[in-house]
């Protein structure tokens, strides 16, 4: 097995759940893709090292969010939210009006914030996790977490949670 | 779940389906080629300089592999029951490797001490991609494993050399990333499951009459009885559970299947050969910390209902310090314990720079009631994942 098998492999295990933090992140497919690409290059470059180790997933999930807080440090790449999501819903296409202004409001948070709400409540790491993996201290990603939840609530009310229920989700998994 | 665990879920699902792997590949290729015909035509002494620079950065070789006769290939036939099989993996951070090490290659030692290389067992990735599962028959006499060759599972009987595949074709890919065989002692019958809980089945095997029951994915089998009519599996986690599907070769649907959840997080053993006991230990975390921790008890839980009947202490095992696993019965009252020194860090949770080393697990004989262990002897092994005794597998 030489070692574009073994990274082949590694790949098809990964690629999708990887491609969906990487589509929370970016809000767009194209943009996922690319970033996708971006950190699997980087992977492959590190590969005869990577294939070692214990948790290479883990390399390749941190070197996603990373990648993608420094893309957004690009001026020229912006992400505008276009239409508003229809007011009120549509019975059957609730999920779809959700999906919708859940996109929308995630577009409106900075790249950290965004990064924090996808770390804590898609790929649930706890406060301790996602701070190692962003590099900072726990304080800023309860900080972090704070503000972003607060503007999701602003950004899309249809979505957020009774008040009573938004307190027991800050006080889970800490 | 949240509203917006659902949310993100949700929104997750549009992601678009990719296969970025051959165009990862073909891409760091053109860069790479790129790079050395930049180089290629500049003077003598840098091109000196940048083929050092470049032999430094290139990866570094794969240890040299098995010193052949260093350990001998599974003969075809005449070899005695096993006490045991384990993974190799070539690059521990501490110690030696074994001699004539194959990296992810599967060696099966006798009673006798003889250790043997298995060839014919597809090698796996030490660090998880990729598992190839293995299974000892409860007498030692016959092992299955993934025949490369065959595409598919084998039994092979050790003493006369037979081999069963099993009758359909199992792909690589179905194998997943941790993947679980059992063996019945009569090695007629075989069942195989994995996680991630892929749309593949997991499966059923009757080798002798060459028939296939689909079985529920994501779950271990931990019994099956004596004429393969029934199974028992258990999910350990999210959550404990137990299913049992009966009638298995007379329906074709699924409809004999009964599940049961388990309050509390356990991690049972194998199933009793009587079908109606099963033995678990509590796993949990330290304290303030990610690491495992077992619980200093023995729990009897019945895998009908789900209760926990009872709790014995462990007695001359300490839990303190230690991780326990639960594997297949010796006994009617004793269970096989395998316990090892908890070596987590927390750095291990996230970082991508651990290297593992050989571990030592130290096989106990467990009286039920008592909790009374008895010492056998102490195993080298990667992980838990890595080391297969004779029987019944359990959860971990």
């Amino acid at each position: 097995m030489d070692r574009n098998d073994s990274f082949r492999e590694f790949v098809a295990l990964y690629q999708q759940s990887l491609m969906r933090t990487a589509y929370l992140l970016t809000g767009d497919p194209h943009l996922a893709e690319d970033l996708l690409q971006s950190v699997l290059l980087k992977v492959l470059g590190r590969w005869p090292k990577l294939a070692h180790v214990a948790n290479p997933q883990a390399y390749a999930r941190k070197a996603l969010v990373n990648h993608y807080i420094s893309w957004r440090r690009r001026p020229a790449r912006a992400e505008l939210p276009s239409s508003e999501p229809p007011k009120g819903s549509y019975s059957s296409e609730e999920s779809t009006v959700a999906r919708l202004a859940m996109r929308q409001a995630l577009a409106r948070l900075p790249p950290r914030q965004r990064a924090v709400i996808v770390l804590r409540y898609y790929e649930d790491l706890t406060e301790h996790e996602t701070a190692k993996l962003l590099n900072c201290s726990i304080g800023t990603v309860k900080s972090q977490a704070h503000h972003a939840l607060a503007r999701l609530r602003e950004c899309a009310p249809e979505l957020a949670p009774r008040s009573e229920e938004m307190e027991e989700l800050k006080g889970t998994r800490r | 779940m949240t509203w917006l665990r659902n949310a993100l879920d949700d929104l997750a699902g549009e992601a678009p389906r990719v296969d970025l792997a051959e165009r990862t590949i073909r891409t760091h290729e053109r860069r790479r080629r790129r790079m050395l015909s930049v180089l290629a035509p500049v003077p003598i002494a840098a091109v000196a300089l940048a083929v050092t620079a470049t032999v430094r950065l290139l990866p570094a070789q794969p240890p040299p592999a098995a010193e052949s006769g260093a350990v001998r290939d599974l003969p075809a036939s005449g070899v005695g029951p096993l006490s045991h099989a384990y993974m190799t993996f070539c690059r521990p951070e501490k110690g030696k490797p074994p001699a004539g090490c194959v990296d992810g290659g599967w060696r099966v030692v006798t009673h006798g001490g003889a250790t043997y290389r298995v060839a014919q067992a597809l090698r796996g990735s030490t660090f998880g991609l990729r598992e190839t599962p293995f299974a000892i028959a409860g007498d030692g006499r016959k092992i299955a494993y993934y025949d490369a060759k065959a595409g598919t599972f084998a039994v092979r009987d050790l003493a006369s050399g037979t081999v069963l595949t099993a009758p359909t074709k199992v792909p690589k890919a179905w194998l997943g990333s941790i993947a679980h065989l059992l063996l019945s002692d009569d090695g007629r019958f075989l069942a195989f499951s994995k996680m991630p809980r892929l749309k593949d089945p997991a499966m059923l095997f009757d080798l002798r009459e060459g028939m296939v029951r689909p079985l529920p994915n994501g779950w271990n089998p931990i019994g099956l009885s004596p004429g393969g009519d029934t199974i028992t599996l258990a999910q350990y986690a999210p959550k404990t559970r137990f299913q049992t599907i009966s009638h298995l070769w007379q329906t074709s649907t699924a409809s004999n299947e009964k599940t049961i959840d388990v309050t509390g997080t356990y991690l049972p053993g194998a199933l009793r050969p009587d079908g109606e006991t099963a033995v678990a230990v509590k796993s949990g975390k330290t304290p303030g910390s990610v690491c495992p921790r077992t619980s200093p008890d023995l729990v009897h839980l019945d895998p009908q209902t789900g209760k926990v009947l009872r709790r014995v202490p462990f007695q001359g095992l300490s839990t303190k310090g230690n991780v326990v696993y639960l594997r297949s019965w010796t006994g009617p009252q004793e269970i096989t314990a395998i316990v090892s020194p908890i070596a987590c860090k927390e750095a291990d949770v996230n970082a991508a720079s651990v290297q593992s080393s050989y571990a030592p697990f130290t096989a106990y004989a467990v009286n039920v009631k008592t909790g009374k262990a008895r010492k056998l002897t102490t195993y080298s092994a990667q992980s838990p994942f890595y080391l297969v005794l004779p029987g019944f597998p359990a959860t971990l």
